[in-house]
């Protein structure tokens, strides 16, 4: 999904002259092309994301269109409040693209994973926050959002799904509606297991890539069944519970750093995020609405 | 200038008294800075928005108060409007709001922040191959943030040189993190260096208007409440404090007594 990234911003700044591209040292050889062909708009400004953060607010200020691409615990978690205050507060916005959240980093430990970044920039006014899960999302949303003079986040993923989805900013997909008790609801790349899990099952399958703004209507659409939320981040959950009177079940990350290294896959067998657990949890949530 | 440095104190001290709120002393020590900033670079009161306008930050927003007093002495708004400061749906509050008060950059508040921002207005700027300088005013409280250094790294390697800093040397962090010789390590980071009195309007012009190769630090040295005997001597207790009816008396005839 980085190399659709560098794609789509690539063709972006050869038609824009307000698209600049700014790194935390990370990407930069997949980079080396835009660097040639755009080298005052290119910058590997250095290992200081709070700096990185600020100044494309101050680019923003004065009518750029930066893009601010990092590993994601470091350019959101740490970054935060310059992400709310010198974007966000200032109304200058700004394009936010992490790699490595999902646990792409998963032999690094919790230190390069992130929990929050969706959760905590979905709170922040005014944000926009999304998480494509396949190279047609990141290349049709960073086209419609790039240069919408609001803060933006992007979070990708080295393990994209293969699936076709709307890729209309705000809109939900829905995959399957059988009328079913249980709907499974999800975002990201995490769309091929929660996809696969369900392909069996006997319930209604709604995909998100877009988490602020959240499609209330969708989600409205199946107010009276059993929800289920499968994702491999907090943000969804609460973006879905928001919608009045909706109640909501959880099947995601722990309470616990799930420091244990290996791969993504690894992490997601662990914390029941791969196909068979997800399968088993939605099992379940579908024997208790049967039973109910 | 439609008032004297010694009028703008008078009117932050009246406005502070009135409203209750305001950092006095951390005023007092930069209002010859923001009058020669303000003297120096291109803007336009009465067009706020002008594209041709070189840009200041307020980095160390809590001089938010002096910042207005400043502004309206250069004509921004009258200053009888500052009088609400603080005060619900103001558009003066104790920091200051750029949506809110024209002519204000960038809001301000958290330390550490504005001068990033500086810096990548600066860099907006090389990169339309405009003349816009960009000035910015921090405090050397507020350099105990990481992010001021990280910022002028960034200035510095990005070859900056239409930003220009101020640095407010009023030792507001003797008591706690100290920054001994900040004009030592500004010029370790690479930038050009000019040390003066930063209550000497005529000499921070002169620094301000002088140009190199790099980044520019002016480190502005002042005295925190400068201006009144009783708050200069006493700075840590006027943090965040207003006079009373009697005090603002005692503190205007201090004022009104101060030998330039």
């Amino acid at each position: 999904m980085r190399g659709q990234f560098k794609d789509t911003v690539s063709d972006l700044a050869g038609v824009d002259e307000r698209v600049a591209v700014i790194l935390g040292d990370v990407s930069f050889y997949m980079f080396r092309h835009f660097q040639e062909a755009h080298p005052d708009r290119f910058y590997n400004m250095g290992i200081c994301e709070n700096a990185l953060i600020s100044v494309a607010a101050g680019m923003s200020a004065m009518g750029m269109k930066p893009f601010v691409h990092t590993i994601a615990p470091f350019i959101t978690e740490r970054s935060v409040e310059q992400i709310k205050l010198d974007m966000s507060y200032n109304r200058f916005g700004g394009n936010i693209v992490s790699c490595g959240a999902s646990f792409d980093y998963a032999w690094d430990g919790a230190t390069h994973h992130t929990y929050m970044d969706l959760a905590i920039l979905r709170l922040i006014p005014d944000t926009e926050v999304i998480q494509p899960g396949s190279n047609r999302e990141i290349d049709s949303l960073l086209r419609n959002r790039y240069a919408n003079d609001k803060t933006t986040y992007f979070r990708l993923s080295d393990h994209p799904h293969d699936i076709d989805v709307d890729t209309t900013f705000g809109k939900a997909t829905v995959l399957k509606d059988t009328g079913a008790k249980v709907t499974v609801m999800t975002a990201g790349p995490l769309l091929g297991n929660v996809f696969e899990a369900c392909r069996e099952l006997d319930v209604n399958l709604v995909y998100f890539h877009t988490l602020k703004p959240i499609d209330r209507e969708t989600i409205e659409r199946f107010r009276d069944t059993r929800i289920l939320v499968v994702h491999d981040a907090f943000g969804l959950h609460e973006a879905i519970n928001e919608v009045p009177d909706i109640r909501t079940r959880y099947h995601g990350l722990p309470d616990q750093f799930c420091g244990w290294y290996g791969t993504l896959h690894d992490i997601r067998k662990r914390i029941g995020l791969d196909v068979e657990g997800i399968r088993n949890a939605v099992e379940r949530a579908v024997s208790k609405a049967e039973n109910a | 200038m439609n008032a004297t440095p010694r009028e703008i104190r008078a009117n932050i001290l009246r406005i502070s008294h009135g409203s209750g709120h305001g950092h006095i002393p951390t005023c007092f020590s930069v209002i010859e800075s923001l009058c020669a900033v303000y003297s120096t670079m291109r803007h336009d009161p009465q067009k706020p928005e002008w594209t041709g306008r070189d840009r200041f930050v307020l980095s160390k927003g809590h001089a938010a108060l002096g910042y207005y007093a400043v502004m309206s002495a250069f004509d921004y708004f009258p200053i009888e409007d500052v009088h609400t400061f603080g005060a619900f749906d103001s558009n003066f509050g104790c920091h200051a709001d750029r949506l809110k008060v024209p002519g204000v950059e960038v809001s301000t508040g958290s330390l550490g922040h504005g001068i990033g921002v500086a810096a990548g207005m600066a860099l907006a700027a090389k990169i339309a191959r405009s003349d816009t300088r960009v000035y910015t005013l921090i405090g050397d409280g507020e350099s105990n943030e990481g992010s001021v250094w990280e910022a002028i790294m960034v200035a510095v390697n990005g070859g900056l040189d239409n930003l220009t800093v101020i640095y407010d040397a009023n030792g507001s962090q003797g008591r706690c993190l100290p920054i001994p010789n900040p004009a030592e390590r500004f010029a370790a980071f690479g930038c050009d260096v000019a040390e003066v009195d930063g209550h000497d309007i005529d000499a921070m012009k002169t620094a301000l208007q002088e140009k190199g190769g790099k980044p520019r630090v002016v480190v502005a040295k002042t005295v925190k409440g400068w201006g009144a005997r009783t708050l200069s001597e006493n700075f840590h207790e006027w943090h965040r404090r207003s006079p009373n009816a009697e005090e603002l008396r005692n503190l205007l005839e201090e004022v009104d007594a101060w030998a330039v």
